[in-house]
């Protein structure tokens, strides 16, 4: 579903993505996991089209981008590290916003429908300047999957999240993975949602240095790869929670 | 929930028909550049119908503005009344830039324009949507700014002409500033950069707008001032309204 | 063009620029008449003509550059309209600063707001600003992508502005009337000030003026578009210094 091959990234002369090679096949779930400055975040706008790439290539079912970014776009939801919701609109109508910019039809009953299955559907008449991090990344996923997206990405959705908003995520990422959406997520977290996934790629200064596939090796296993590859000592947080 | 989105339908619906009498050959509802911008624009909307904060904020700062002035040209009624015109452009303006501020911070508070940018829309749509959005909250101020120098100046800003020339600048004004504060929101000074960099450029459209505007109040208005006045007014409405839909994907794709 | 090429070219447009600049400010003084009105203050015409043509030509170059970057994003053209920018703003702060020279004799007043001297103010400011703007963008891809649309919306309402002025004054005539109306033009002034053998003089000096303005132009194009050559390979080199260093680590 997605094709990345020797995708460079340069900011003037430096540069930030150095030839990344990735596919992620139809309906996987796959994590791309790398320490701050590793290029995750620009490799995910380049993927969901919103920064051109310097060199290489990006495919997304097919379509090259971003000579064809306006075929992919209908087919990608992206859940970013901001909320991208309007903090001044209710939830509704934020969800409303949306389905009127993806023209989708039947757009009050799907917003309705898109609340319910987030658990927000008591809430959908507050400014989501008042929600808390949990509910506004419910809310973000709601409205990054409202038009029903074959690809699903995700840019650090566990920030700032609690253990129960966490939990509350996983369990609608699985949802989400088992709808038969592809999944790439990003994230320098190595304790969450890192089971969900089919397979884990380390991203190391702008190269993906190695791909693990989920169960291939245990938990602290991977923690030591992903030591020596990153170069980086795990953060005290991730130790605490094993 | 259920009956306020029952108004904004029939509200939608009779806006979209209007649309449709002037072009009647296309069902305008299916048109994905017109439902993209009026998107945007209900949700602009949408937004100052909640928080009141965009048109309440340049009101009281024109107000301000012209109280100043009064003292500033103390308060002789003469005085202050030759000078209203070019008073009424510049509180315009300048309560223009916040309201300009105002309207495309809200797009980047958090990162929402990403949002906008990953759905299937032409870039040209969102220019054009925070024009028009952008247009009437300016219009609204304008209501009410028309009102007050009619008392204060004892003047006829009520004149048909007058009101033309008003909406046709402020069109102009607006295409220009929202193609500038798209940049300037992107920098590091933020707001601060906008008047700097917008002002200088809207001086062709002011020039011709203040003095259309002064030349249709007066006892006897000569016809050829304003119909040149105008059209220099209208020419560069069209001139920065097409460099905007031009150049404004180059302003918020990277 | 190479920065070798730059280095080889650089030196001899630097002369001949000096060269025709000299010779250009000796015939303002010895070879041209002395006006019959004005006197020996007239002198500073044809320098004032010379910088404010150039001033023109800049910003039309700055606008060329600007519309080529966008359309092909290579640097080289950033650079161009940068440096033209950077080059104009100076040749049009001359050329104000010799017209108000002028001015004083002339009309008796260092300022007034005349149309001409209107615009100028406006371009002044617009293209002051587009150092603001460049100042305020740390990404540089950005900074050349916003700069470029900006010269070309500047140089669009320079031009409106222009037009605007001119017809606000054919229906203002008494404002803008009188004695400033000498002052129009550089042609039209020429003919005022002296006939026959002496215009003809006139004509030459101004004529050699602004091809010496417009030599100095280009060599300083020249230098500051090598002098960013220069700023992007040190900046080139130090970024392969720093990845070089962080794979040692490694």
């Amino acid at each position: 579903m997605i094709q990345i091959s020797g995708l460079v990234k340069q900011y003037g002369f430096n540069p930030v993505l150095r030839g990344v090679n990735l596919h992620v096949s139809k309906g996987a779930f796959v994590t791309l996991v790398g320490p701050n400055g590793a290029g995750k975040s620009t490799l995910m706008r380049i993927v969901a089209t919103l920064l051109k790439p310097t060199a290489g290539e990006v495919k997304i079912g097919g379509w090259l981008m971003p000579q064809y970014s306006d075929r992919v776009r209908r087919h990608i939801g992206l859940v970013s590290h901001q909320t991208l919701l309007y903090g001044d609109l209710t939830a509704a109508e934020n969800l409303l916003f949306f389905a009127k910019l993806y023209r989708l039809d039947h757009s009050a009953d799907r917003v309705a429908q898109a609340l319910k299955r987030v658990g927000l559907a008591a809430r959908e008449r507050d400014a989501v300047r008042t929600f808390s991090r949990g509910m506004m990344q419910r809310l973000t996923i709601a409205r990054a999957t409202l038009h029903e997206p074959d690809v699903l990405l995700l840019d650090e959705p566990y920030t700032g999240l609690d253990q129960d908003a966490s939990a509350l995520l996983d369990s609608l990422l699985k949802r989400e993975s088992e709808n038969g959406r592809t999944i790439l997520m990003i994230t320098h977290d190595l304790v969450h949602g890192l089971n969900l996934c089919d397979r884990v790629a380390i991203l190391s200064r702008g190269k993906i240095v190695q791909e693990i596939a989920n169960g291939e090796v245990s938990g602290s296993e991977f923690l030591d790869i992903y030591a020596a590859q990153t170069g980086r000592t795990v953060g005290m947080a991730n130790k605490a929670h094993e | 929930m259920r009956h306020k989105q029952g108004g904004r339908s029939a509200w939608q619906t009779r806006r979209m028909n209007k649309l449709a009498q002037s072009t009647p050959s296309t069902s305008l509802r299916d048109n994905p550049f017109l439902t993209a911008v009026w998107a945007i624009v209900w949700k602009d909307l949408q937004i100052e119908k909640h928080t009141r904060q965009t048109v309440s904020v340049m009101v009281m700062f024109s107000l301000v503005t012209v109280v100043m002035f009064n003292f500033a040209l103390e308060t002789e009624l003469d005085a202050a009344r030759n000078v209203a015109t070019g008073l009424l452009w510049a509180t315009i303006l300048l309560a223009g830039t916040l309201g300009l501020n105002r309207s495309l911070a809200i797009e980047r508070e958090n990162q929402n324009i990403d949002a906008i940018l990953i759905a299937p829309i032409d870039r040209r749509a969102i220019y054009l949507a925070k024009v028009i959005s952008v247009t009437i909250f300016t219009l609204l101020l304008e209501l009410v700014l028309v009102f007050v120098f009619i008392i204060f100046f004892d003047k006829p800003f009520w004149r048909p002409i007058v009101l033309l020339v008003l909406f046709l600048g402020t069109v102009g004004y607006v295409a220009a500033g929202v193609l500038i504060t798209s940049m300037t929101m992107q920098t590091r000074s933020k707001e601060v950069l906008l008047p700097i960099l917008l002002l200088p450029l809207v001086l062709p459209l002011i020039l011709p707008a203040a003095t259309a505007v002064g030349e249709s109040m007066v006892v006897a208005p000569e016809a050829s001032i304003i119909r040149s006045m105008v059209s220099l007014v209208a020419a560069y409405d069209l001139a920065i309204l097409a460099s905007g839909l031009f150049t404004y994907h180059l302003v918020v794709e990277s | 063009m190479s920065l070798v090429k730059l280095n080889r070219w650089i030196p001899i447009l630097n002369i001949v620029a000096a060269v025709t600049l000299v010779v250009s400010l000796g015939m303002n003084f010895f070879y041209a008449p002395t006006e019959r009105t004005m006197g020996n203050v007239q002198r500073i015409f044809y320098f004032h003509v010379g910088s404010a043509w150039v001033g023109a030509v800049a910003f039309f170059v700055a606008l060329v550059g600007g519309a080529l970057y966008l359309r092909n994003k290579q640097r080289i053209w950033d650079t161009i309209a940068l440096s033209s920018v950077e080059i104009g703003l100076v040749f049009l702060t001359i050329a104000t600063a010799a017209g108000s020279v002028w001015g004083k004799p002339a009309w008796n007043t260092w300022w007034d707001w005349s149309p001409r001297l209107t615009l100028i103010t406006v371009a002044w400011l617009t293209y002051a600003a587009y150092f603001m703007l460049r100042g305020a963008i740390e990404e540089e891809d950005k900074r050349a992508r916003f700069a470029a649309v900006y010269v070309i919306v500047a140089f669009v309402t320079i031009i409106m502005t222009y037009i605007s002025i001119r017809i606000f004054r054919d229906i203002h005539p008494v404002v803008f009337g009188g004695t400033l109306e000498t002052a129009e033009g550089a042609s039209e002034g020429l003919q005022d000030f002296a006939p026959g053998l002496e215009s003809m003089k006139m004509g030459i000096t101004l004529t050699v003026n602004t091809v010496s303005f417009t030599i100095l132009y280009i060599a300083w194009m020249f230098n500051r578009i090598r002098l960013q050559y220069l700023m992007d390979s040190v900046d080139s080199l130090k970024m392969r210094v720093a990845t070089r260093l962080q794979g040692g680590k490694a």
